[in-house]
Formats: structure tokens, sequence, C-alpha cells
């Protein structure tokens, strides 16, 4: 047992192969510049919603709130338990409890803006939601982050965080603030590294 | 139908009452296996009545297994639009169910969207759902279900389209044979009673089923925008198999006259078809 969250930590190598199909822990990513990277490999294991629910994974984020998907998420990460979540899920979420310090208000995460399989229809391959490292900010406080002023406002916020914290600029149209701390994979120090 | 010159008769009369700069009007009995057409092939802007091919999709989507009624869909008021992909937003003000905008960044379940889209005409809903199963999707769903006759090409609401003269489109006879695939056997029994479920649950009454007698009862969808007033569904009456009707209006007159237009004609209508004798 790993004593982050309170869940199971485990191998994504060792999973079925239905679930190795969705999740492709460890599988190789050719990113546009050239740059590889690997998904994420160990997971922890979410038994139910109301789990997920129940568990804090910051001092003011549940986990059920950087794990809401929609339909566009694979059925077996949708509808069936357990869920699977990469341990950086608690990074981000650390950075998410900072940056709702830096703002003063509650922080609101979207839909499939916090962990999405990389089976996620929403996904590209260097989408760093794949690695549980990134947040789509829909609202801040009372605030709907729905337009430049809102959007620029909140992710100078985010900028100060610290430099590993990437906000993309602001585009038209844009109905939210995604930010994320790249590439980042945890290893809960009682699992095994070397490959099965 | 044997009085079908007395049937365009009073229907060209109450449109010329009302100043009405044209009308189609398409019915089948499926008591009779009769048909009745009036400038049925005239296209028009499909206003609201569109949402009507996005839940034949939806259910059709369902059938194919490619969602669930229970399925969870992010609420996002974010849209692309048809001409250039820009994107665009909804006005919560100007929709049909404006609780609907208070789940932004959440997720509602698809049932529920398709229920919003049709009963209380929900802009957001129907945006939300066609851009999940795609334009594309549905306008084979329609090829595929022999629906010629509605011309589905976007989004509602879509300004930079609707200023293009790109728009959803739609005759009264592709309105009529959309509803008679509802009913016939294009979709599994099961999506069938849903989707005919939805629409008599149908909020606004105020033209098909307005002057109808009470023991008729009406799964319809209507549709309004700028001059455009519509109703089309099916009309279930004891004792007989149901009729398909599509009445489509452009009418200078305001919302409350122009609908009380197609009441006028819906209410001919049944009489020609069931009889005058009803209360």
């Amino acid at each position: 047992m790993s004593d982050a969250p309170g869940l199971r930590a485990i191998d994504g190598l060792q999973l079925d192969d239905e679930h190795r199909a969705v999740l492709k822990p460890g599988a190789e990513v050719p990113f546009a510049d050239g740059v590889v990277h690997s998904l994420p490999r160990f997971f922890y294991e979410v038994p139910s919603w109301q789990a997920a629910h129940e568990i804090e994974v910051a001092a003011h984020f549940k986990l059920s709130e950087l794990l809401m998907v929609d339909c566009r998420e694979a059925p077996l990460q949708l509808r069936q338990f357990p869920h699977h979540v990469p341990c950086a899920i608690v990074l981000l979420a650390r950075y998410l409890e900072l940056f709702r310090i830096k703002a003063g208000a509650p922080v609101f995460v979207a839909a499939n803006g916090g962990y999405r399989s990389p089976s996620h229809r929403l996904n590209h391959r260097e989408s760093m939601h794949q690695w549980a490292t990134a947040a789509n900010i829909y609202r801040v406080g009372d605030t709907y982050l729905d337009d430049e002023a809102a959007i620029q406002k909140y992710a100078r916020i985010a900028n100060s965080i610290g430099d590993e914290v990437f906000v993309r600029p602001y585009a038209q149209g844009d109905d939210h603030l995604h930010m994320d701390i790249g590439v980042v994979t945890l290893t809960p120090r009682e699992l095994n590294e070397v490959k099965p | 139908m044997t009085n079908a010159d007395q049937l365009r008769h009073a229907i060209e009369q109450i449109a010329a009452e009302a100043d009405t700069a044209a009308v189609g009007v398409a019915v089948r009995d499926y008591e009779h296996g009769s048909e009745f057409q009036l400038h049925a092939e005239r296209r028009f802007h499909a206003a609201s009545t569109i949402k009507v091919a996005v839940l034949l999709a939806v259910f059709r989507a369902l059938d194919e297994h490619r969602l669930q009624l229970d399925d969870p869909l992010h609420v996002r008021n974010r849209f692309l639009s048809a001409v250039d992909q820009t994107p665009y937003r909804l006005d919560a003000d100007s929709d049909g169910y404006a609780p609907l905008y208070k789940l932004v960044g959440r997720t509602a379940k698809i049932g529920d969207l398709a229920d919003c889209m049709i009963t209380s005409s929900s802009n957001l809903a129907t945006n939300l759902l066609l851009d999940f199963v795609t334009v594309e999707y549905a306008r084979e769903v329609l090829r595929h279900a022999g629906v010629s006759g509605v011309d589905l090409r976007r989004g509602v609401d879509d300004q930079k389209a609707f200023r293009a003269g790109l728009n959803n489109e739609t005759t009264a006879q592709g309105l009529c044979d959309l509803f008679g695939v509802l009913r016939g056997d294009f979709l599994s029994k099961t999506s069938r009673e849903a989707a005919i479920a939805i629409l008599l649950r149908q909020r606004f009454d105020s033209m098909l089923p307005a002057h109808l007698p009470s023991h008729a009862t009406v799964a319809h969808k209507t549709g309004e925008i700028s001059i455009a007033c519509h109703d089309a569904g099916i009309v279930y009456v004891p004792e007989r198999q149901p009729y398909v009707v599509a009445i489509l209006t452009e009418v200078k007159a305001d919302g409350a006259q122009r609908r009380e237009t197609v009441a006028k004609i819906s209410r001919a209508i049944f009489d020609a078809i069931v009889g005058t004798s009803a209360p």
C-alpha cells in the first residue's frame, strides 16, 4: 500500500491486457520536436467513485475533481472500477493548491480537464493530461474563465508559482485556463522499477 | 384522403387571412395509407425543427452502441462555426433552457440533454449533442434513413454561418419523412419508444396540438426563427393509426398570431383526416 492518498499503488505493466491497452503504461511517445517521453507506468487504483469523492489529494481538492471525464474517455476508465490514475496526480493537486492560495478563491477543474487516459478521444500525443500533470481550470471563485481578461489574470498567477509551470497562452474563444507541470512521473517507493 | 381539394382550399384560406408569405404542408395518414402535400418540397429555414434530426442521430448512435443515454457529456459553451471553424458561444438569455448553462464545466447525461433539446428546445443541448455525434454522422443517419428533405449543415445559432447563408433547411415533406422514420423500424423498439416519449413531453404546445381535441396527443417539435414558424409531429388519436404532419410557414405577423395560423392549419388537417365530429 502507498501512504500517499490512501490508495493502492500498482505497476501498470502488471495489469491485464485490456487495461494496458487503454493506459499504455510506460509507452514511448515521440513529441513533434523529436524528444521521446514515456507515459506513466505507476498508477493509483481507485476502487469506486465514492472513494474518489472522499479522498483528498490536497487540502482543497478531492481526487474525483481531477478524474471527471465524459464519454470521450475509454469505456474501461469511464464505466468500470477500479479506475487507474498516474501517481503524479498528487503533485498536480499540490500545484493546484498553491494556485488556489495565490488566487485566493476556490478553483474548479473542468470535466475532461484533469487526468485523461491515453485512449481518451480528446488527447493528442503531447497532451499532459495523460501524465495527470495538467488541469483545465474553468472557474475561480465566481469568475468563469471564458474571456481574455479573466484568463490572463489567472495565467499570471499560475506563472508566478514557478518556472516549471506551463500556462497555455490565451487563444480566441478559450473557455478555460490550461496549466501543467510538464512530463512528470512518480514511482512510489515500495514499487520495483525493474520491468517484469 | 378524399377531401384533399377541400383541405388545400382551407389551408390556403387560413394562410391568406394571416398574410402568410409561404406555407408548406405534408401529411401521411397511417390509418388509410394516404398522403397530402401542399408546397411540400419548398425549402424553409429549419429553425429548431432540425433538433428532431439530431434526436434521430442520437438514438441511432445508441442503437449502434456509440453512446449510452446515461453517459456523461462535458457541458461547454464553445462551438466552432461551420464557416471557418472559429469559436462562438450561445446566449443563455435567448436559449429555451437557461438552467443548463449552470452546468458549464461539468457534465450532463446524454439522455437529459436529448430531453432538454426537444422539450425545452435547448440550443446548448443541441449543439453539445451534435458536436459529440458530429454533423457528418447525423447527415449519414438521415441519408441512411432515406430522409432527403432535411438538410442538416451546422449547429444552431451559428451567426457567422447564418450571415454566410449556410443554414439548416427542410421541406415539409422532409420533416414528414423524418417523423415517419422515427415511428418506423429504423430505430430499435427501445430507442423508438424513448425518442417518441421525449417528443410527447414537448412543452411548447401553442401550435400543432393547440386546437385539437383533448383526446389527441402529439409528439412534436416546434421551430421559430425570424419569419419562420413551424411545427411537425405525430398525432395520436384513439382507435386509429396516427398521422404525421409537418406545417412550415413564413409569416410576418408577431409570435402569437403566427402560431395561431399553424394551429388553425393543424385543426383543418385533423378535421379532414379524422373528421369534424370531434369536439
